[in-house]
């Protein structure tokens, strides 16, 4: 790895502060207070598929595992049991094993707020009004943020890849779909071929007709920590799109603690089987939890991405003045 | 060789449904729920049509073992190209259409890159930059002084490229046969 310079990218850098002022902005007048949030933190919670940096504290001969933290909801959803109220971070998350492209890096900027006595799709209204704002600082000439296209994941696997609602949301009928589409499905799960599909046929032809695409209602294997809807099949969680390239996402948070225990054993398992590095669990999260997690939803948003968007970029590299790759 | 997706680089040649396809792009991609993945887009050697495909970035592709070999472009006719193994004397031919446009760069005689796989050619290295000859162009008009302005000429395989006006016919231009543009003078 080395460290590029580069003051070249000063005009892009420039925009970047704009849109994080506008957010910053937006938010405090929306009343959510800014928390400011450790990156170093001696637990996690599991997330299956994310792998974390691990480091250590020394004293003489103590010597303590610390992580980077992969995103700042273990402290935000603490503080949401705490009562804090409507809150937001804006700063850097980590993620391992990721390498640098175009839309990827190890280390980059967050933006994750959430929102107290709303849904996913009444977070979507505020997200809209977030992305309207920024485009009244930074003008965008092409994409307007007035109203989302909006597709449920149903729709948008009906219309661009083929495939019915009733495959979608029968493993071995979506399984046998994706093998005679091509896919190889040794060893795939469903989550992997339903991701291969949307990146490969579906996300390319989202937010590219002048407006962001919501795309909400994902099955439940993709649920992650996000509230079932009542049609028993979905959970209620979006990601928006511009330009085909996935910008973020909300779910309404799933507050009922047995269930989330159950997920969280799901995910510590699928870590223990790609054989992800064994941290340490936060309990005090999961206390937290009990306590009770108020009816809230949060979004989570790349911010790099976010830029690229307005800047009118082809890669993050082209926003900073320090590159590490 | 096998190697996981997440390692595939551009330029990288693979077998894809039954095709072998040249890597002209593969962006590492987390869609944070499920497997991380690799996005690629594949050049199959014989439509040369560009197709895109999402790997599981851990899945097992493989790589398929070509070798890059030195040889003197012979000719052309309407649908191929010929190309001499200088140690061997063996004769190769190429379809125009896997070759692509940046066949029309190149010069009868002049050694290049062919991409071989199993004693056959699957395609070209192209060189990054070519130096041909003018051999038709119109005077730049008086007063002409714009800067940036360019006019259209041909070079000496029969290509039309744009240059500035300034440059005239006889002289030696550099051209990036990839996109077809002027570098500079010779």
């Amino acid at each position: 790895m080395k460290i590029t310079t580069t003051i070249d990218n000063l005009d892009n850098y420039k925009i970047y502060l704009q849109i994080e002022k506008a957010v910053n902005e937006f938010l405090e007048n929306n009343n959510y207070l800014k928390i400011d949030l450790p990156v170093l933190s001696p637990a996690l919670i599991p997330e299956s598929y994310l792998e974390v940096f691990e480091t250590e504290f020394k004293f003489f001969n103590k010597k303590k595992k610390l992580y980077l933290t992969p995103s700042p909801e273990l402290f935000l959803k603490r503080l949401l049991a705490a009562g804090i109220g409507n809150c937001y971070y804006l700063g850097k998350a980590f993620r391992n094993n990721e390498p640098n492209s175009s839309w990827h890096s190890p280390e980059f900027t967050m933006l994750e707020f959430y929102k107290i006595g709303v849904n996913y799709l009444q977070m979507a209204e505020e997200v809209l009004h977030l992305l309207n704002h920024i485009n009244n600082k930074v003008k965008n000439k092409i994409i307007k943020f007035e109203k989302w296209e909006k597709y449920s994941v149903a729709e948008a696997f009906s219309k661009f890849a083929g495939i019915k609602e009733k495959e979608l949301f029968n493993e071995k009928l979506f399984i046998k779909k994706a093998r005679n589409k091509g896919f190889n499905i040794n060893n795939a799960s469903y989550e992997d071929l339903f991701s291969q599909i949307l990146a490969t046929e579906i996300e390319p032809k989202l937010g590219i007709n002048g407006r962001p695409t919501l795309l909400y209602n994902y099955p439940k294997q993709l649920a992650s920590l996000a509230r079932m809807s009542k049609d028993g099949k979905t959970a209620e969680r979006c990601e928006f799109y511009i330009n085909g390239l996935e910008i973020g996402g909300f779910c309404t948070e799933l507050n009922d603690i047995k269930e989330q225990q159950k997920r969280f054993v799901d995910q510590l398992l699928i870590r223990k089987k790609n054989h992800l590095v064994n941290h340490a669990i936060d309990k005090g999260f999961i206390k937290a939890l009990k306590y009770g997690l108020p009816f809230c939803t949060g979004a989570g948003i790349g911010f790099e991405r976010l830029v690229m968007i307005f800047a009118d970029t082809t890669s993050i590299d082209q926003l900073k003045l320090i590159n590490i790759s | 060789m096998r190697v996981n997706a997440g390692n595939l680089k551009k330029g990288e040649f693979v077998t894809f449904k039954g095709a072998i396809c040249q890597v002209q792009k593969a962006d590492f991609y987390s869609p944070g729920k499920g497997s991380a993945l690799m996005k690629a887009r594949l050049k199959n050697l014989i439509s040369a049509k560009n197709v895109e495909y999402a790997y599981k970035s851990n899945e097992q592709v493989e790589v398929l073992d070509v070798a890059s070999v030195e040889m003197q472009y012979l000719y052309k006719d309407n649908e191929n190209l010929y190309f001499m193994d200088e140690r061997t004397y063996n004769q190769f031919t190429l379809p125009i259409s896997v070759a692509g446009e940046v066949s029309k760069f190149f010069k009868e005689g002049e050694k290049m890159f062919v991409y071989m796989y199993n004693d056959k050619p699957l395609s070209i290295r192209p060189p990054s930059s070519v130096k041909l000859k003018i051999i038709e162009a119109e005077d730049a008009a008086k007063g002409d002084t714009v800067s940036g302005a360019k006019k259209p000429v041909k070079v000496e395989t029969g290509a039309i490229i744009m240059v500035p006006i300034f440059v005239k016919i006889g002289e030696t231009v550099s051209i990036n046969p990839e996109t077809g543009e002027y570098t500079g003078r010779v």
